[in-house]
């Protein structure tokens, strides 16, 4: 997947600035990076160091006060919204802190959920997911809601929305926040996993160590600017 | 936008239907609102008919055929002749008409005084058939002394009990009418009171006096004519087509004959009856405007409460007029059960609890009476395919109504903002 040799995301001099209350704050101050498909990237920082804000102007759910961003080729920042919402779609999967799956809708039904506005038919949805349920060992709960599901599981749920449809890049934001031990070692080894066998694109903004262990590279933010960027081996899953 | 609305409704669907205690809270201000229209109006058109049934039977049937110009002069010149009843009597029995009509009462009505050895009073004196009559205006159902008028009376009359007090008469009393006859003259008539009634209603019992038909006919020299022919037919919801149909069957004869629906010939009723339908309808638009905003109120809390929800929506890839779609879909798709809900509610109150009638008897001293009807203290509901269908399309449209603001809601939602909301 990704076989072509455009960046997965780039960003050139990305700057965001909030009004609050009549003060500039500048979450983002000319970022200008490039990931390469494939690549496992954790953004790291202190709180209030950009890092979320960042990864929403990766996603297009906000639009920067300036500079451009690139996803797969295509320049986010000179689209409409409507346009974006479909970049978004074909290109781009997201994990939440908090999971935010769909309430009414069960564990399958949330994960192909961007197969169906895609307009994929049923019986091909159902495989895909089915297969990659049990990949990630949440085979079995397909029907179940999220309130029927535990923290680790309603999150892997999420992941297998935000990677089903084989996106150029996964913007996770704090994915292991709401997660006991166990289930954020769990829930790790499958998107270390996904990456190095479906090749998907990571890229993740957490305080969590044991992520930033796995991280091919680490991207440190401080005060909305990168303040260091290293590609490294990561620890074994 | 288009191509996914079968996902969207999907959507709205599995909200509504999975989200219970929601839907539930939510629908429950409609469901009880639209039960209170759909009772309010089933009484409301079920007074009116009644108000209508009454009003006609005193008064001139649900339609009158008259000289052209009696409605204004009400002279005795302007008759119906021996010729023009015979053209009223045959399209009076054409099928179309026939089918709806339940009595036709000729009458030979003239103002004039009724005199006794006390005084004279200003009244209306009708010459009727007692046998028609007595089922036509149901007079003979208020005789509180005597009896009504029965065939083969001659120089008697049936009078209110007002004016039986005002010139001091008894069963058997005599009184002496006057009026002008065909001629101009002013005649006189000796008549021996057979019966007096009660309707509750001041101008009718201080002001009507009815005698045999042929008395008056006799009296007046009219021959074979009268004033009116009172047609009364099964249900009022029928006059304005047997009224259409008359009216073509006459139209080479309105020289000599013409046709007044009730709301004519008795116009005092018809805007009592406006008047009511206005004070329905403001009653009406009033609750709309609250289950408008109980609408409103709950679809945009909804709203407000899943911000996080939509804002997944959006990131994953719905465009905002998506998104609104979902929220208006829901607030229609809650509108739409919640008025059939409402409907079913109100119908099934109404049809347990009264369908005999709501009795307010009980809060009344004495008869009720309105624009010249005496109302009965019972008001039985009416329903009808056209109120059913009114009071669901007007609930289908404040709920879209309703449903547009909270949509509008959704479009702003700012998707990182979003994933921030707790709920």
């Amino acid at each position: 997947m990704n076989g072509n040799r455009e960046a997965a995301v780039r960003t050139d001099d990305v700057w965001k600035v909030f009004e609050h209350d009549g003060i500039a704050v500048e979450a983002v101050r000319g970022v200008s990076l490039e990931i390469r498909p494939g690549e496992f990237v954790v953004m790291a920082g202190p709180s209030g160091s950009g890092k979320t804000t960042l990864l929403n102007l990766l996603g297009g759910l906000t639009a920067p006060t300036s500079g451009r961003v690139w996803i797969d080729g295509q320049e986010l920042t000179a689209m409409n919204e409507r346009q974006r919402a479909r970049l978004r779609l074909e290109r781009v999967g997201f994990v939440f802190q908090a999971y935010n799956l769909l309430p009414v809708l069960t564990a399958l039904e949330n994960a192909e959920f961007s197969l169906l506005l895609r307009g994929v038919d049923a019986d091909e949805r159902r495989r895909s997911v089915s297969r990659l349920f049990e990949r990630i060992g949440i085979g079995g709960l397909e029907n179940r809601r999220p309130g029927k599901l535990s923290g680790g599981q309603q999150q892997r749920v999420a992941v297998a929305r935000a990677v089903v449809g084989e996106p150029a890049l996964v913007l996770a934001d704090e994915p292991t926040a709401n997660l006991d031990s166990a289930a954020s070692i769990a829930l790790l080894d499958v998107m270390t996993t996904l990456n190095r066998e479906m090749g998907t694109t990571f890229v993740f903004a957490t305080h969590d160590p044991r992520l930033m262990e796995r991280a091919q590279r680490l991207i440190r933010l401080v005060d909305g600017a990168v303040e260091h960027d290293e590609r490294r081996s990561p620890s074994p899953a | 936008m288009i191509r996914r609305l079968p996902l969207q409704l999907r959507l709205a669907t599995r909200n509504v239907r999975r989200q219970t205690r929601r839907s539930i809270l939510t629908a429950s201000a409609m469901v009880l609102g639209v039960a209170v229209l759909v009772f309010s109006r089933a009484l409301g058109d079920g007074a009116h008919e009644d108000w209508i049934a009454q009003g006609v039977r005193l008064g001139k049937g649900h339609i009158a055929i008259q000289h052209p110009h009696f409605q204004r002069s009400r002279h005795l010149d302007d008759r119906l002749t021996p010729e023009a009843l015979a053209l009223a009597d045959a399209a009076l029995a054409d099928s179309a008409v026939a089918a709806r009509v339940v009595a036709v009462a000729p009458r030979l009505e003239i103002q004039g005084l009724a005199n006794s050895a006390t005084g004279a009073v200003p009244v209306f004196i009708d010459g009727v058939d007692p046998t028609i009559e007595a089922t036509f205006s149901r007079l003979g159902d208020r005789v509180v002394e005597g009896r009504y008028l029965e065939p083969g009376d001659r120089l008697h009359a049936f009078v209110g009990q007002r004016l039986a007090e005002r010139l001091d008469l008894e069963v058997g009393g005599r009184l002496v009418l006057t009026g002008q006859d065909a001629t101009g003259e002013i005649a006189g008539q000796f008549v021996r009171v057979v019966g007096v009634f009660r309707t509750g209603l001041p101008e009718a019992d201080e002001g009507i006096i009815h005698i045999p038909l042929a008395t008056a006919q006799e009296w007046l020299g009219v021959g074979g004519a009268v004033t009116t022919l009172a047609v009364l037919l099964e249900s009022g919801w029928v006059v304005s087509e047997t009224l259409h149909r008359l009216e073509t069957l006459l139209a080479e004869d309105a020289g000599e004959v013409t046709v007044l629906g009730w709301r004519e010939a008795m116009p005092e009723l018809d805007a009592a009856i406006r008047i009511d339908d206005y004070g329905d309808y403001v009653f009406h638009v009033i609750l709309f405007l609250i289950v408008g905003l109980a609408i409103v109120n709950t679809v945009l809390m909804s709203v407000l409460y899943r911000t996080r929800e939509f804002g997944v929506l959006r990131a994953l890839g719905l465009t905002r007029g998506e998104t609104a779609g979902v929220v208006f879909a829901e607030g229609v798709l809650l509108t739409f059960i919640s008025g059939v809900l409402g409907m079913v509610l109100g119908f099934v109150v109404t049809w347990v609890f009264f369908r005999n009638g709501l009795d307010y008897s009980g809060l009344l001293d004495n008869e009720f009476t309105f624009s010249g009807v005496v109302l009965e203290p019972v008001i039985v509901p009416t329903f009808r395919v056209v109120q059913v269908l009114q009071s669901l399309g007007s609930i289908l449209i404040i709920g879209v109504l309703a449903s547009l603001y909270p949509a509008y809601r959704a479009t702003r939602i700012d998707v990182a903002e979003a994933m921030k909301f707790e709920a």
